[in-house]
């Protein structure tokens, strides 16, 4: 698979841009996705959604379901996709180095 | 090819965004003068095989003619109907829930000379491009799938296996004379996207070896719970693995607890299990949709497994063939292929279609297979 470099750092991806493995992530990340998923700045909101994600997948070992995320961020599905224009999955989970969601998607 | 845009600004992805406009609405593209008729419908009749006549109120006509279509299709091909549809039909077409074409008219002269235009056309291998018919108690088009064209779970071919059947039983496309119609339907894998659980006649591709675990990026790629979760016979579990003295988190397959569903691939990408050899397909009967007289019936696996054989699955094709003659042959007018078995009942099915009773045939999944047994004196030597 492809590696990207990025401000010195060097990340492992699949063809559609998600981290191989979870352990690569790091904040340099963040920055380097947010351009392919639209996003100018990375504000404290987004920082919210990227941390939970993360502080799930740990403790869980996949990712939540939307309606959690929604419940537990207090953000809407509508201001998800305000903060993550490619939604949840696409947008948030990629941003947080999450494995990419599988299933008929 | 050089790129070139649309428009779309990848620095600013959200100005000038459409979003949420929904399809358009069908009342544009009707036909004058099914607009003018819209819910004034009295009667229709079947004129000849794949021509319809349907009779409003007013006394209007419109003369439907309907051909197959291969559903997979290209651009070149679609301008082709479109030409059609500009020289018969004042540039107005339909696609039926069966993938079949459709042309109207609102005459029986322009119906049956369309008819002929398009009967005449054909591809430079020699294959109809618009075959006429699948009206009636016939054979019409085959509801299918992606396969091997596009999709990553498949056991089999979808439009392969569907142009070999097609092939074999076109008469009975451009014929009326079963004793009802008969439903094919066809799916790549048992996720069963379709129609084969509700079709007189079923192509289903199946496995038959458990998943091939990739436990060195399973974690990383898959998210674990997903993957225990989707199996319906809780073959798989979370465990850990040494490889190379580093340890890494997988799964275990319980290997005779599996049935080879590939659940688990679809979850997980680190669980690949197709296989040439030990893929094929399973033919399911007697399933339908509509109330007509019996209730709708999902259709049963009445072949539990035929080898792939690409291109033309020959196999599979004379076996569906017997079955379809078997049911042409037997079946009381209107009895529907479910129907007629559950008539004559199962032993007497398995008997005139020549198919071999195995033990893969009876259900053994959870407490609902009980009721699939025989529980009764009555049954036919």
């Amino acid at each position: 698979m492809a590696t990207v470099e990025f401000n010195g750092k060097s990340f492992e991806v699949d063809e559609d841009g998600f981290l191989l493995s979870f352990d690569g992530w790091n904040p340099e990340w963040v920055e380097f996705v947010k351009e392919q998923e639209g996003i100018a700045e990375i504000t404290d909101d987004h920082q919210k959604v990227i941390e939970f994600l993360q502080d799930y997948y740990k403790k869980n070992g996949i990712a939540p379901m939307v309606r959690i995320l929604s419940k537990v961020t207090g953000f809407k599905l509508k201001q998800i996709y305000e903060l993550f224009p490619s939604g949840p999955g696409k947008g948030a989970c990629k941003m947080a180095g999450l494995p990419k969601p599988t299933g008929c998607v | 090819m050089a790129f070139i845009s649309s428009g779309y600004n990848p620095e600013k992805p959200m100005e000038n965004r459409i979003t949420d406009i929904g399809p358009r609405e069908y009342k544009e593209f009707l036909p004058p003068i099914i607009e003018k008729n819209f819910g004034k419908w009295v009667y229709h009749e079947i004129v000849e095989p794949g021509m319809l006549m349907h009779k409003a109120e007013s006394g209007d006509e419109v003369y439907t003619v309907r051909c197959g279509g291969a559903r997979l299709m290209s651009v070149t091909h679609i301008r082709e109907i479109c030409d059609i549809a500009d020289k018969f039909c004042d540039g107005h077409l339909r696609f039926t829930t069966r993938n079949n074409i459709e042309f109207m008219v609102d005459s029986l002269e322009k119906a049956q000379e369309l008819k002929k235009y398009l009967n005449d056309q054909k591809f430079s291998g020699g294959s109809h491009k618009y075959p006429v018919g699948g009206t009636g108690a016939g054979v019409t088009n085959i509801v299918h799938t992606q396969g091997w064209v596009h999709c990553h779970t498949p056991a089999t071919d979808a439009s392969g296996t569907v142009k070999a059947t097609m092939d074999t039983v076109f008469d009975e496309f451009q014929n009326m004379r079963l004793p009802a119609p008969v439903r094919i339907s066809m799916a790549c894998c048992l996720n069963m996207c379709g129609a084969v659980h509700c079709s007189d006649i079923a192509i289903l591709g199946i496995h038959r070896k458990p998943p091939m675990v990739d436990h060195k990026v399973l974690d990383n790629i898959c998210e674990v719970p997903l993957a225990v979760a989707a199996c319906p016979t809780g073959a798989i579990r979370p465990t850990k693995v040494e490889i190379d003295g580093k340890s890494y988190k997988t799964v275990a397959v319980k290997e005779e607890r599996c049935m080879f569903c590939g659940n688990c691939y679809t979850m997980c990408p680190a669980m690949p299990l197709s296989d040439k050899e030990g893929d094929g397909v399973a033919l399911m009967v007697g399933g339908k949709i509509s109330n007509r007289i019996t209730k709708p019936a999902f259709s049963k696996v009445v072949v539990p497994f035929i080898p792939n054989e690409p291109p033309r699955w020959p196999t599979m094709t004379k076996v569906i063939k017997q079955i379809l003659d078997a049911y042409a042959e037997d079946a009381r007018k209107y009895e529907r292929l479910g129907d007629w078995a559950n008539r004559i009942g199962w032993e007497r099915f398995f008997e005139k279609c020549g198919l071999e009773f195995t033990e893969h045939l009876i259900d053994d999944f959870r407490d609902p297979a009980y009721y699939t047994w025989r529980q009764t004196t009555q049954f036919k030597f």
